[in-house]
């Protein structure tokens, strides 16, 4: 007996094999649907009496399994059922003749046989035979489970009649040997008269009639017959008979304790009456019970009375025993080579009783033992069966990853390399059912959250065999699937060069079928999830990722966080993000762009190139709002490495928010603007569209030409101006900027494509004379000053300074050279189109920045009694600190030229009451009486 | 002497393992992983009963053709496997649970590092070099 029936469990030793075959030529699909029918009948209650005869129906028996009938009898085919398709009575005769060929196959064993006929009508049909059923049709057959009850009861009296007989033989008739097909040849020229040979004969048939007895639904007699046998057979050395009569009482122990079976749930079977009768026994356990003493019984041959009032609940096993009594038969049947077959499935049967205990631990053991019985040569397709079986009943005892161990086990057998045609769709369905075992689901949102769960080298090790398996099934797109799932939640497993593998095997696949977002359907109902690759690149942390909108390409950029901003309809936008390449090769992203939802949104895909492990590194997406509204931004898409993804932020790891929320306001104009300046660095505090800055010598004044050019599509309606000085210490004179808006203002509203121009002033009036060293020269000459109340406030403050003269000396001489800096803001808010009518605007800022240098210096201001005495010559010192020629004028006096880094004495005549004020606030009104020309300019 | 020496966090993911280098190490990441099965099931086991004295010695987890693995668990259900070849007859239960113990100190030291992060694979030389001197030294 070579193969080993799997399925097989302790309850199916009460049962009786039929087998249910085609004859001759019959659709698989017909044949089937009957079959299922005939099948369906699996448990016969037999008329008058309680018993229960349980079947089960093979479509294929190997007739070298029948041979060990006689060693346990629910091997024995006892009934056969042929199905045939017969359409004309010619073929009838012909028909008959196959259906006795075919009992012949099992011929000792039968018990009984049917045949029924698909499609013979007529004379033949109608006639009456019990072995014959004649049906017009498959689809006509409204009897079939009637028939076969029929049969089963026909085959439950032959079973009767075989029990009775074989349980009422005589001690003093000659018993048959029973024996295995391989014992055959150990028996010949034995001595049959000796004792020993006669207890064998005994203890072979008691276990025998115990199989009968359970077959026959004779639970508590099974028992009996099984304990006696057991003693007999252990006197003689009997091994192997001995182990099948100690598994027989584990198998009725086992029906008594477990009346739902120990199968699961494919195997469950009806409550039966029986069973139920015996359920309502076993809740009496102080029933005074005798046990039978099986010793008492041996000497006297196989005529014990094993009536009902011997003990029931004693001859049962406890649970407990019944795994002593397995381990026991096994370790008998483990002596024989030949009856490997038997020990596994004893085995199998252990497991699933121990399953049903709860008692993993042992049930292992016994799936160890299991695993290293050897059965020969084993073909390819048996050792699948093997280790799928193998792996079944791990995962019932609970062990998943041993499960899923094997279960590879058995893929992997799937596509041995002596398997001429490898079944990869096997493997594959195989491999897909291991993933619970390694704790891996295919759904990469499993992994996004939290620290990687599971044991990542066997969990990369199945994978990779994923990817391979479904490509040699021939479908790409699973594998680029699985290649993805691999490269998005394995990253930080990989080694670089593995990283460098994976990436060109999945490049190499998507050439041929790129990876998408959808969902794959397997046929048997799995699905797989589309897998983002978020990894690739990383986003960095959300709260980093700052939102810019775009009013005016890249000259107008405000950047405002996430929700004081709005988008503007028409115009293009921006989303920056900061991304990370953890590849230690370059990344090219392509077809990036937003995911947005709310408002018609056109994304523009830019691509990019990322380098091997790049830092931080800001991608900017763009896009233009079609429509008014709000939009959310969900996302980004990518491709990279031909697998598109979308990657929402909510998936995201270590991105809190879920996207964001703009404002798309409806359409407003845009402008550019121009200076006549050359265009300079930002200011340092603001953010600004653009800046400039030039220098201007001290009371300098310089016109700076803005030009606005409406480049967007709607129409310009207002316009304002504003200015806003950055906060300085420098006392500022004057304005600094003035502008005369009028004329822009006639040409509203503003086309689009046309322009205006403001002219701007810039004039930088400041004063330089705080200088220590021009204060200190004063305060020398004071004594030369006249009238002076000595009681003069800045007098007192300036005279402690003079102690520190040499040092404020040696600063002054920097001094001259001190450039000031003048920083201002223009503003222009306009509005135009729809969005007007909502009352938005934009704003346009322009940075003006001037570096003021000193012109004129007045470095000794004194004073000289004049011929009257109310007035007074004023001499004023002046310095010329710059590198031009300047001409000097005031009021009612000659020009004076003064030439670069001169220094010239300059004489007005004031009135004594003029004097007073002009000694005070000396220098600073000065300035306002010079007009500083440059002389390069040709202006005097 | 061991073969296989591995680190199992307390979520059933390897924090260490370390193979000779002889023969495949993957083999040796299946032995482990599957022995975790047996592993669970005997502390679900002694769990109910004894849960505060439980030993953290759990024994030979289970035979195979070649190996014998043992295994043994710490308060904190962080698990070390020692797996030995089953030709290696003189090494008795004493001098495997002794590993073991020299194991745990070595893995309390490791916890002890601040610098170390709970959870994170175990790098440290000093372990590494303790796991050297149980292992079969190649040669």
């Amino acid at each position: 007996m070579s193969v080993p029936d799997y399925m097989q469990c302790a309850e199916d030793h009460q049962t009786v094999v039929v087998v249910v075959q085609p004859m001759g030529i019959v659709p698989e699909e017909q044949f089937f649907r009957i079959y299922k029918r005939i099948a369906s009948v699996s448990q016969v209650s037999i008329r008058d009496s309680q018993r229960v005869l349980f079947i089960r129906f093979r479509h294929h028996y190997p007739p070298e399994n029948n041979e060990w009938g006689d060693f346990q009898t629910h091997r024995k085919v006892v009934g056969l059922i042929s199905v045939t398709s017969c359409n004309t009575a010619k073929e009838w005769p012909q028909t008959s003749d196959r259906f006795h060929g075919q009992k012949e196959v099992f011929g000792s064993t039968l018990y009984d046989s049917r045949l029924l006929v698909f499609g013979l009508q007529g004379e033949v049909a109608e006639q009456q035979r019990t072995d014959v059923a004649f049906y017009p049709s498959y689809d006509d057959c409204p009897d079939v489970e009637k028939r076969v009850e029929d049969f089963v009861e026909s085959i439950f009296i032959v079973l009767e009649s075989k029990r009775l007989d074989r349980a009422t033989d005589k001690s003093g008739d000659k018993i048959q040997m029973l024996c295995v097909p391989f014992e055959k040849k150990d028996f010949v020229g034995l001595d049959t008269d000796s004792r020993h040979y006669k207890k064998r004969c005994q203890g072979r048939m008691r276990k025998h009639v115990g199989d009968l007895c359970l077959q026959a639904g004779m639970l508590q007699d099974a028992l009996v017959h099984y304990h006696m046998a057991v003693e007999l057979l252990r006197s003689v050395n009997d091994f192997l008979w001995l182990g099948a009569a100690l598994e027989g009482l584990c198998s009725a122990s086992v029906i008594f304790h477990y009346p739902g079976g120990t199968a699961g749930k494919s195997g469950a079977r009806k409550p039966s009456v029986s069973s139920a009768a015996d359920a309502g026994k076993r809740h009496r356990p102080g029933a005074q019970e005798v046990l039978i003493d099986p010793g008492a019984l041996t000497s006297s041959g196989i005529s014990a009375d094993t009536s009902a009032e011997i003990g029931r609940a004693k001859n049962c096993l406890s649970q407990e025993d019944i795994i002593e009594k397995y381990k026991e038969a096994i370790s008998y049947y483990g002596k024989y080579k030949s009856a490997g077959v038997i020990e596994l499935e004893a085995c199998i049967k252990a497991v699933r009783v121990l399953a049903i205990q709860k008692r993993a631990m042992e049930a292992s053991e016994f799936l160890q033992n299991a695993v290293y019985i050897n059965l020969g040569q084993l073909s390819e397709e048996e050792k699948i069966q093997r280790y799928s079986v193998l792996s079944e009943l791990y995962e019932l005892i609970g062990f998943q990853r041993k499960s899923a161990f094997f279960k590879r086990v058995a893929a992997m057998q799937c596509v041995a390399p002596t398997i001429p045609e490898p079944g990869w769709k096997a493997c594959y369905k195989l491999l897909l059912e291991t993933l619970p075992g390694y704790s891996l689901s295919l759904d990469p949102k499993d992994f996004s959250k939290g620290t990687h769960r599971g044991w990542a080298a066997v969990q990369l090790r199945l994978l990779h065999e994923l990817v391979y398996a479904s490509r040699r099934m021939g479908n790409p797109g699973l594998s680029v699937r699985h290649l993805s799932f691999l490269l998005q939640t394995m990253l930080d497993f990989l080694s670089d060069q593995e990283k460098k593998e994976v990436t060109q095997s999945l490049e190499n696949y998507t050439s041929k079928c790129p990876g998408g977002m959808e969902v794959i359907s397997l046929p048997d109902g799995l699905k797989l999830p589309p897998v983002p690759f978020t990894k690739l690149p990383i986003l960095n942390a959300f709260h980093s990722l700052c939102i810019y909108t775009v009013c005016c390409f890249s000259l107008m950029c405000v950047c405002v966080c996430v929700a004081d901003f709005q988008w503007v309809q028409g115009d293009v936008c921006e989303v920056q993000l900061m991304v990370y390449n953890p590849m230690p090769f370059e990344l090219r992203v392509e077809n990036m762009g937003l995911l947005t939802s709310g408002v018609d949104f056109e994304s523009l895909p830019a691509a990019l190139s990322l380098p091997a492990e790049s830092g931080l590194y800001p991608v900017t997406l763009v896009g233009v709002p079609r429509t008014a509204g709000n939009i959310t931004i969900n996302g980004y898409h990518t491709s990279v490495f031909g697998v598109s993804s979308d990657c929402l932020l909510e998936g995201l790891v270590g991105v809190k928010s879920s996207g964001c929320m703009v404002e798309v306001v409806p359409s407003l104009p845009r402008l550019q603007l121009c200076t006549s300046l050359p265009r300079s660095a930002h200011l340092s505090s603001e953010d600004l569209s653009t800046s400039v800055s030039l220098q201007l010598f001290n009371g300098e004044t310089q016109q700076l030409t803005i030009t606005l050019e409406n480049i967007g599509t709607e129409t310009l309606n207002t316009l304002e101006l504003t200015s806003k000085t950055l906060s300085t210490k420098e006392k500022l004179f004057g304005e600094f900027l003035t502008w005369d808006l009028q004329d822009a203002l006639s040409h509203l509203p503003l086309k689009s494509g046309q322009s205006v121009s403001i002219p701007v002033n810039i004039s930088a009036k400041l004063d330089f004379s705080g200088q220590e060293s021009l204060l200190n020269d004063l305060n020398d000459d004071g004594i030369s000053v006249t009238g002076l109340p000595v009681s003069s406030p800045l007098r007192q403050v300036l005279k402690p300074r003079t102690e520190n003269k040499p040092v404020g000396s040696d600063a002054s001489k920097n001094e001259f050279n001190h450039v000031k800096t003048l920083e201002a803001v223009l503003t222009f808010k306009y509005s135009g189109g729809a969005g007007q009518v909502e009352g938005y605007y934009r704003e346009l800022s322009l940075g003006v920045r001037v570096d003021v240098e000193p012109s004129v210096f007045f470095t000794r201001v004194s004073t000289l009694p004049a011929t009257s005495t109310r007035q007074c010559h004023l001499l004023l010192d002046v310095f010329n600190s710059t590198e031009h020629e300047l001409t000097l004028s005031a009021k009612n006096n000659q020009d004076l030229v003064l030439h670069a880094s001169e220094c010239q004495r300059y004489t007005h005549t004031h009135t004594h009451s003029h004097r007073l004020l002009l000694h005070w606030r000396d220098v600073t009104p000065s300035v306002q009486l010079i007009e500083v020309c440059r002389l390069s300019d040709g202006i005097t | 002497m061991a073969v296989c020496i591995a680190v199992i966090a307390k979520e059933n993911y390897p924090l260490y393992i370390r193979s000779v280098p002889t023969q495949g190490e993957l083999k040796f990441h299946y032995t482990v992983h599957t022995s975790l099965d047996v592993v669970e099931e005997k502390i679900s086991g002694v769990g109910k009963a004894l849960a505060d004295q439980r030993e953290l010695y759990l024994g030979l987890l289970y035979p195979t053709e070649d190996y014998k693995v043992y295994g043994y668990m710490t308060n904190s259900k962080v698990k070390f496997v020692i797996v030995v070849d089953s030709s290696n007859t003189s090494l008795r239960d004493n001098e495997i649970r002794s590993m073991f113990r020299k194991l745990h100190n070595s893995f309390t030291d490791v916890m002890c590092n601040p610098f170390y992060n709970p959870g994170d694979p175990i790098q440290s030389k000093a372990f590494d070099s303790i796991v050297s001197t149980m292992m079969v030294q190649a040669f």
